[in-house]
């Protein structure tokens, strides 16, 4: 028995070990060569150099796609968790007649391929005579975004305790005070959550940005088309460093609020926001 | 839970029968209108033009021409299969590796545990362009591993096969979605208890009759969420086929993309668009019944 065991443990170290360096592998040799001073991304080791930095951050198309992308998701990002909240609230606390439908629309942009998506967005806007530029890639990243938060917050809510929402309902309160003293507070860490992971949606979404985008460039469309113009190039590693750098660091910081919060209240659920918000 | 399992969840919690009056349209009635114009009126574009009625063009003559074009030439029905296959295999690696991952993580991580749970997140969130770009340093022409064994003498020729074929892609595709595949996996996992596998070790069950008989028919239902997040977009990508795919890779999605943006030829791909659609709503539908019919067994 304690020998199976032991096989056991070896095995499953092995398969996460194997996994992490697959998956894990290649990014941080991207970040080890955007320090490599050579214009061809391969050993041997040149030397330490900060070079594809200075020129990448020089570089207008670098500049202009991260503001693009920047600006893009934090004003997509509130305007989700608004909608997809009050979404959630809409169709998890009331029954009424064509309810079926509205859910089966919010769960549609979880299932229709992003692609068809984006398609579909340019083809309406060709037919419509509006031209393509960041407006309507940021109408459609809404459109595609907010049921993410939905399903996000109606997770939650379908688990909350109804009690308090009961309470304050038959002591009088109004819509305005049962929302802004009973039910955001409790949803504030899901929200939070939400939030980051709505702006994260909204950055990394590429399909999207693609076909809608026009002449202006999100950054995952300004790596892909660097990346079909010409060969592998150390300023797209510079770049991408940085950028993945800022991703790890805020979902890592989301998580420690997330678990401080769930800790201050006594609860397991910072976990469940994770995972559901892990999953794009 | 998943997102998708969430919305099931949500879908069949005990209905509440307050009555809202005017309310829930206070709450819904933006976000609807959203949905309506952005998701609704753009399907149907999609599919007048593909049926040959270009909006604001006054053509307005009925046809399916363009659907049969697609279904009847040799070079989409190659595609097709080289789609599929691509999509199929890359699923199947995930699953392999993915159900045994979700597995150590689920009962076996310890104090691991957590830490692995948000390093699948972290990488969730990376940007995929990017991760799919890390992939062709590695394995370019001038990559780093040609690059390597060039200078330490194994090859004297850079390896072209290393990219720009169709195991690229199933590997690429692989390694950027499987952290999507693990996660529902590892949500299915979490509620199994363990004391079941216990009972069964204590009664002579070999870890073969515990997976067939405990944990993959109680993991299922994640299983098929897994399938319903990821084989989707699995078939319509055209990003990592157009960066590492090269000819022998080249995908539906890509097609899309060449009919509209290069050729011009709106019908054609609105109706590639909607045979694409049409697959997804065929998964969807199957993958949340197997997920629905387990969980009510279970």
């Amino acid at each position: 028995m304690t020998r199976t065991g032991r096989t056991g443990a070896v095995l499953a170290t092995a398969l996460v070990a194997v996994v992490l360096v697959i998956l894990v592998g290649p990014i941080v040799l991207l970040a080890v060569f955007s320090f490599n001073d050579s214009s061809i991304i391969a050993l041997p080791w040149e030397g330490f150099t900060l070079e594809w930095y200075r020129n990448a951050f020089s570089d207008p198309d670098v500049a202009d796609s991260l503001r693009n992308s920047t600006v893009l998701a934090a004003l997509i990002a509130p305007l989700c968790v608004v909608l997809g909240t009050a979404t959630a609230w809409g169709i998890t606390r009331f029954r009424f007649p064509t309810r079926g439908f509205w859910s089966g629309l919010v769960g549609a942009p979880l299932v229709i391929p992003w692609l068809v998506m984006g398609v579909s967005g340019l083809l309406l806007f060709a037919s419509l005579g509006i031209e393509l530029s960041l407006l309507t890639v940021g109408a459609m990243h809404v459109a595609v975004t907010f049921p993410l938060v939905t399903a996000l917050v109606s997770a939650r809510l379908v688990r909350f305790e109804r009690t308090q929402e009961e309470a304050a309902v038959d002591l009088g309160a109004s819509q305005w005070q049962l929302m802004t003293k009973v039910v955001l507070p409790q949803l504030a860490p899901t929200l939070g959550a939400a939030l980051i992971f709505a702006f994260a949606w909204s950055f990394n979404n590429f399909e999207i940005s693609f076909f809608n985008g026009g002449y202006e460039q999100t950054f995952p469309v300004w790596v892909y088309s660097v990346l079909r113009r010409s060969d592998n190039l150390p300023v797209v590693n510079a770049v991408s460093t940085a950028v993945s750098a800022v991703q790890v660091a805020v979902v890592y910081g989301m998580w420690m609020a997330l678990r401080a919060s769930s800790r201050r209240r006594g609860s397991q659920e910072s976990l469940t926001d994770l995972v559901a918000g892990g999953l794009r | 839970m998943t997102a998708v399992q969430e919305v099931i969840a949500a879908e069949r919690a005990a209905p509440e029968q307050r009555r809202g009056g005017w309310l829930p349209a206070g709450y819904l009635s933006v976000p609807m209108l959203v949905l309506v114009l952005l998701v609704l009126v753009p399907m149907f574009i999609l599919f007048l033009i593909s049926v040959g009625m270009e909006v604001g063009r006054g053509t307005s003559v009925w046809s399916l021409d363009a659907y049969a074009s697609i279904l009847t030439d040799p070079l989409y029905r190659k595609v097709a299969i080289t789609t599929i296959v691509i999509a199929t295999s890359a699923m199947l690696i995930q699953l392999v590796i993915g159900v045994p991952l979700a597995y150590v993580m689920a009962f076996k991580s310890g104090r691991f545990e957590v830490p692995l749970l948000l390093g699948l997140v972290v990488l969730d969130e990376l940007n995929p362009v990017v991760r799919v770009y890390a992939w062709r340093m590695l394995l370019g022409r001038n990559g780093i591993i040609n690059k390597f064994l060039e200078s330490i003498g194994v090859i004297d020729q850079p390896i072209d096969a290393l990219l720009f074929n169709q195991g690229t892609v199933i590997v690429v595709l692989s390694t950027g979605w499987i952290t999507y595949t693990v996660i529902p996996l590892y949500a299915a996992m979490k509620a199994i208890d363990p004391t079941l596998f216990q009972a069964a070790a204590d009664l002579g069950a070999g870890w073969w009759t515990m997976t067939r008989r405990i944990l993959l028919p109680l993991a299922a239902p994640g299983i098929f969420v897994a399938v319903l997040l990821v084989y989707i977009p699995l078939f319509t990508d055209f990003a990592t086929p157009t960066l590492v795919g090269g000819t022998s890779g080249y995908m539906l999605g890509q097609a899309v993309n060449d009919l509209i943006l290069q050729q011009g030829d709106l019908a054609r791909g609105a109706a590639l668009s909607n045979l694409l659609l049409l697959a997804s709503g065929v998964v969807a539908a199957i993958a949340f019944r197997l997920a629905r019919i387990n969980k009510l067994e279970a």
